[in-house]
């Protein structure tokens, strides 16, 4: 059930590298308040389409709007300080540093005062206790559950609008990957919006208000998880062509 | 040892590490090493003595001011010799000819402007370069103060890393991308990396002054003992630059007093390459991990 | 412009004619404007024409940046100096052990380049150089310190002492045989190899490249030549000192590389001749040489990086656009009638209890496969599983920590990558590794580097027997690459082709060297729909052909499709393994997919 405003649009955007077009016509919306999904099977460009929206790539057309700006081909840093936050997949965290330090970058350029900085360090470590006793822990010898959770931490000390992440079940044994999507939960009822990509599909489902199915650089339909799951998107998603030229 | 030839060795020594600990800073945000930076230490020294002696300025704003014309040409320097070049493909190394050319460039110019002799430097009052007995040694307290100024710079700059810009120009170094991804801004800090690696050229060839004496020649020696420091000290560690810089200095020492002035490169370069060659990142430097 | 102009531009005549034209007047120009100064400037700059040809060869194709040729010069003339005035020898032996002198130097001067990143290497060099100089000085019972070596004789043949014009035809010859054997030499394997080892030394490997050894190679050569430089530098000027030799003489020769194009082969001779007659033209600047030589340098290297003899091709190339003639020579034609491509015996290749760390997290906790010999098996697995680590093992690009890997029998646990590929391994990458100056053909018949035999020296002199093997891999490149769809496309420049059709080049590349086994990175990656069938057909076609190929792959209906037996990775263990139907339809694999209930099994039946 969506419910809330538009803070995302993506119209007809397209990104390439190079030669190869990955994304071909996107369109994509995201209401305040939700959790989105974003599934397909691996080179569907789902990556691509967060790096084109967060400002790591450069669209070649289309339009990125993101709480009524048009933020298509915006520095990174503006962007973030419009309070779309992306958490690239792999856990790119600075792991030479340690915990306390990434959390600290995850406030870099935010210009607060230390008191509200005190208060997102509380935040952050209420919904992260393992990542409380553990502060002086290079970020490096973490489990991938607990990098996990400190990639997300480090988003949320911006206290987001939006955030998106990019298959933050990577290489996660599968109660880890409970916790995380628990952690999603929450962030949700907190007033967080989300933008979930996924290849597994059925956890991404399982807490989504809304889905998009991306295969070949293409949305190839959407809806909420009950239709996604009653239709047949799911196997032309992963399998390819075969439904396809049947249909 | 003979003392007096320790005090020399370490005063040496800390010059040495101030002009690696120069490289360091430019080269942790960008991974570019400045072929210029002797040039800069020149200039820090030609500057300064212009200004302290022929001008007659007190020392420390004569050195302030060789401290801020220098960073403003290191900055000068990134804008049109290194970030064109790395922003035109990542892993090009254009920036070891362009750098270079910068290099040529500068001592020319510094040549062209001050002329082959070289200039006097008076250490600043109460300091000078009179030697006393301390220990058993012959020292002075100018040498002294170097010692003490470059530990505490090398603190200061350490110190400095652990604040969030210098923590961020470290998450730079080791993921721009996700540093892009946090708010960071890689060109900015660049800039800034150059302007301060600048000052701390000057600052190195100020200090170097009284006892070297502000010259044209002494870019490319600088250089390449620098280099020297902050290859064995592993590049980016400061205070593994820091006791490589006494190392080479005693090295040269002793080459000096066992065979003669002549081989001293000859023998640091010797000592420079076995250890890398069996330690590749430097005494205290760190692998980094390979990806296919 | 008509169609005159156009034939002859076209003609492949033109271009030897022209040379040799060129040739013949420079041998002959002493007679008509030969002074003895325009001999002496003329002789010393075919001097530094040969070291500039060296360094172009270490530096333009190689990709190494070397500040030390200035020195390698000084050893080749010192070399010939303390022999002929010390020791009384002859000039040919003494120039012979100037080579062989520079040439050892230069070999240990590139140990420290193996070990240690580009700019280190420059560096060091820039010290070496400096180093040298301060040796030349200081070594006086050697070298004779401050004075140098003087009276050093002209080279005597048959009793005759050579004039200032014999020497400048010495040096003349010396650098067109420099030329020709430098253009047979980049025309070779070693050629491509070199460009691969700078481009993209991964592919180099994956080809069966040895970078140490051409690195080696490239040095020793540059060296050489710096050496035989530095004996006709010594004759000429009878005398040398240690202060012929600064440090900014070796900077000079990276900048006329630099300036003529670096990686063009005429580069070093356009670049020494614009060298030579700047300074001629300047002299009223002669204070402001290295400011000038500075700015130059740098705008070169912001502007234009492949120097003038690089903005000349382009605007040549520009040019021939607009006449209306295609930039793309002509595909070889191959002498040999249309043969087929050969059948090949296909490794068997085992895994056993394989295991993978990165500092604290095990990618790969013994993991198991046997894949029999000409068969066609596929790993998948979520990201994160291990899949591509697996292939990097079995290729030996990540080192072992732990279980065996046989191929046909014999482990290669502890192999170099470049050894495993030579003795019958081939791989593709996740994206495609190509040279993308290089043409699709150039790239493909880099894959035959280990097929040939022929030493660089053969190639240099453009022997028979190397004759013979370029074209034999020439006829295999071209098979190939007809085999994989590519063959219309063969002189396009690899980097300009679509994403797709970079992939079967690599595929042909692989191919090119003949591999028992077969390690294909996620092949069907960013293909259209279409391609996606062709990459089934052309995969099923190689197994036809008896290799054995081992896919890493996520299009799991290709998979059903083309392979015999799959293996299933979850993180960094094997979750399930046998035919594609037992393994597709089984539960935990699906949920190891899209922890989900859909059968996957169901539409690939």
């Amino acid at each position: 059930m969506s419910a809330g405003a538009t803070l995302l649009q993506v119209s007809g955007l397209e990104v390439g590298y190079g030669h190869v077009g990955v994304l071909r016509g996107v369109d994509l919306a995201v209401s305040e308040g939700d959790i989105v999904a974003l599934v397909g099977s691996n080179g569907a460009g789902k990556s691509t389409l967060l790096r084109a929206i967060s400002g790591l790539l450069r669209p070649s057309a289309g339009r990125v709007v993101f709480v009524g700006s048009d933020i298509a081909g915006q520095p990174p840093h503006r962007i973030i300080d419009l309070g779309l936050l992306h958490v690239a997949e792999g856990r790119r965290l600075f792991r030479r540093q340690n915990v306390h330090a990434n959390l600290e970058l995850g406030l870099y350029g935010a210009r607060l005062d230390r008191a509200v900085e005190r208060q997102r360090y509380d935040f952050v470590y209420e919904l992260f206790p393992m990542l409380a006793e553990r502060p002086q822990a290079l970020a490096g010898v973490l489990s991938g559950g607990q990098q996990q959770m400190l990639a997300i931490a480090q988003a949320l000390m911006r206290q987001p609008r939006l955030l998106m992440l990019d298959e933050p079940s990577l290489g996660l044994a599968p109660i880890v990957v409970d916790q995380v999507m628990e952690v999603l939960q929450r962030l949700r009822a907190a007033g967080t919006t989300i933008l979930l990509v996924e290849q597994m599909v059925e956890r991404a489902l399982d807490i989504a208000d809304h889905a998009y199915v991306l295969q070949n650089g293409a949305v190839i339909g959407s809806g909420t998880p009950e239709a996604i799951r009653g239709g047949d998107l799911i196997r032309r998603a992963y399998l390819g062509a075969v439904s396809d030229r049947g249909a | 040892m003979d003392l007096d030839l320790l005090v020399g060795a370490l005063t040496a020594g800390s010059l040495y590490a101030l002009v690696a600990m120069g490289f360091n800073i430019l080269y942790r945000p960008t991974n570019v090493f400045n072929f210029a930076q002797g040039d800069l230490v020149m200039l820090g020294a030609m500057f300064g003595a212009t200004f302290i002696t022929l001008l007659g300025l007190p020392w420390f704003v004569g050195a302030a001011l060789a401290m801020l014309a220098v960073a403003a040409l290191a900055l000068v320097e990134e804008k049109i010799a290194v970030a064109p070049v790395l922003n035109r493909s990542a892993s090009s190394h254009g920036w070891v000819i362009t750098t270079l050319a910068v290099s040529m460039i500068l001592a020319n110019l510094v040549g062209l402007g001050w002329g082959p002799d070289p200039i006097a430097v008076r250490p600043p009052a109460p300091l000078s370069t009179d030697t006393f007995e301390l220990l058993g040694a012959n020292v002075s307290s100018y040498q002294i103060a170097v010692m003490v100024i470059t530990v505490a710079l090398v603190l200061g700059v350490e110190a400095f890393y652990g604040t969030r810009s210098g923590k961020a120009v470290l998450a730079v170094a080791e993921d721009r991308d996700a540093a892009l991804l946090r708010g960071i801004n890689p060109n900015r800090l660049s800039s800034w990396s150059f302007f301060l690696g600048g000052g701390v050229a000057a600052l190195t060839g100020v200090l170097a002054a009284p006892e070297l004496y502000a010259s044209t020649g002494l870019g490319p020696s600088l250089l390449l003992k620098g280099f020297a420091a902050a290859a064995v000290g592993g590049i980016g560690n400061n205070r593994g630059a820091l006791l490589a810089g006494y190392i080479i200095g005693i090295v040269e020492a002793v080459a000096a007093a066992l065979l003669s002035p002549g081989y001293q490169l000859a023998a640091t370069f010797a000592v420079m390459l076995v250890i890398l060659l069996i330690r590749p990142h430097g005494l205290f430097g760190r692998a980094e991990a390979r990806a296919v | 412009m008509g169609d005159a102009a156009r034939a002859l531009i076209r003609s492949p005549r033109t271009r030897p004619a022209l040379l040799f034209a060129l040739a013949l007047a420079l041998y002959l120009a002493p007679f008509a404007v030969g002074t003895e100064y325009r001999l002496f400037i003329a002789t010393q700059m075919a001097a530094y024409v040969l070291v500039a040809i060296g360094l172009n060869l270490l530096n333009g194709y190689g990709g190494q940046v070397s500040l030390g040729h200035g020195a390698l010069v000084a050893i080749g003339a010192y070399t010939v100096a303390l022999a002929m005035v010390d020791h009384q020898w002859s000039f040919w032996p003494a120039a012979l052990l100037a080579m062989v002198a520079a040439a050892a130097v230069g070999a240990v001067m590139a140990l420290p380049a193996f070990r240690l990143s580009t700019w280190y290497f420059a560096l060091i060099t820039l010290g070496f150089a400096e180093v040298v100089g301060g040796l030349l000085t200081e070594w006086r019972e050697l070298t004779h310190g401050f004075a140098g070596v003087v009276g050093i004789p002209k080279p005597v043949v048959l009793g005759h002492t050579l004039t200032s014009f014999d020497l400048y035809w010495l040096a003349l010859s010396l650098n067109i045989l420099a030329l020709v054997g430098m253009a047979n030499l980049l025309r070779s394997r070693f050629g491509r190899a070199l460009v691969a080892v700078r481009d993209n030394p991964v592919a180099a490997t994956a080809a069966g490249v040895s970078l140490v050894r051409i690195k080696m190679m490239a040095f020793v050569t540059s060296a050489a030549m710096a050496g035989l430089a530095g004996a006709l530098f010594a004759v000429q000027k009878t005398v040398v000192t240690p202060d012929d030799f600064t440090a900014d003489f070796s900077i000079f020769f990276l900048l006329m590389v630099v300036l003529g194009g670096a990686g063009r082969l005429w580069g070093p001779v356009v670049g020494a001749v614009v060298f030579f007659l700047v300074p001629e033209l300047l002299t009223a600047l002669q204070s402001w040489r290295m400011l000038i030589y500075g700015v130059a340098l740098l705008l070169l290297m912001l502007y234009a990086p492949h120097g003038l003899v690089g903005a000349i091709e382009t605007g040549w190339k520009r040019l021939r656009t607009r006449l209306g003639l295609s930039n793309i020579l002509p595909a070889p034609s191959l002498a040999t009638a249309r043969e087929t491509v050969q059948p090949v015996a296909g490794a068997a290749l085992s895994v056993r209890d394989v295991e993978k760390r990165f500092g604290g997290v095990a990618a790969l906790a013994g993991v198991s496969l046997n894949v029999a010999a000409g068969a066609t098996h596929a790993i998948v697995g979520p990201n994160g599983s291990g899949k591509t680590t697996l292939l990097n093992m079995i290729s030996g690009f990540y080192p072992v920590d732990g279980g065996t890997i046989l191929i046909d029998g014999r482990s290669v646990v502890g192999m170099a990558p470049h050894r495993i590929a030579r003795g019958g391994v081939g791989r593709t990458f996740q994206t495609p590794r190509m040279l993308p100056q290089l043409s699709v053909l150039d790239n493909a018949l880099l894959g035959a580097f280990p097929a040939e035999r022929q030493g660089a020296a053969a190639a240099a002199l453009c022997l028979p027997r190397a004759r013979r093997e370029q074209a034999a891999s020439l006829g295999d490149a071209l098979r190939y690459l007809d085999f994989v769809g590519l063959a219309d496309r063969a002189m396009e420049l690899a980097g300009e082709l679509p994403h797709g059709q970079q992939r079967l080049a690599e595929i042909a590349r692989a191919l090119v060297g003949r591999p028992r086994l077969l390690l294909l990175d996620e092949p069907a990656a960013g293909l259209s729909l279409a391609e996606l069938d062709r990459l089934g057909e052309l995969i099923a076609a190689i197994g036809a052909l008896g290799t054995t190929v081992v896919i890493v792959e996520h299009h799991l209906e290709l998979v059903a499709n083309i392979c015999r037996s799959v293996t299933v990775l979850e993180r960094g263990t094997v979750l399930a393994s046998g035919t594609p139907a037992e393994v597709f339809s089984h539960e935990e694999v699906i949920a190891a997919y899209m922890g989900s209930h859909t059968s996957v099994g169901q539409a690939a039946s």
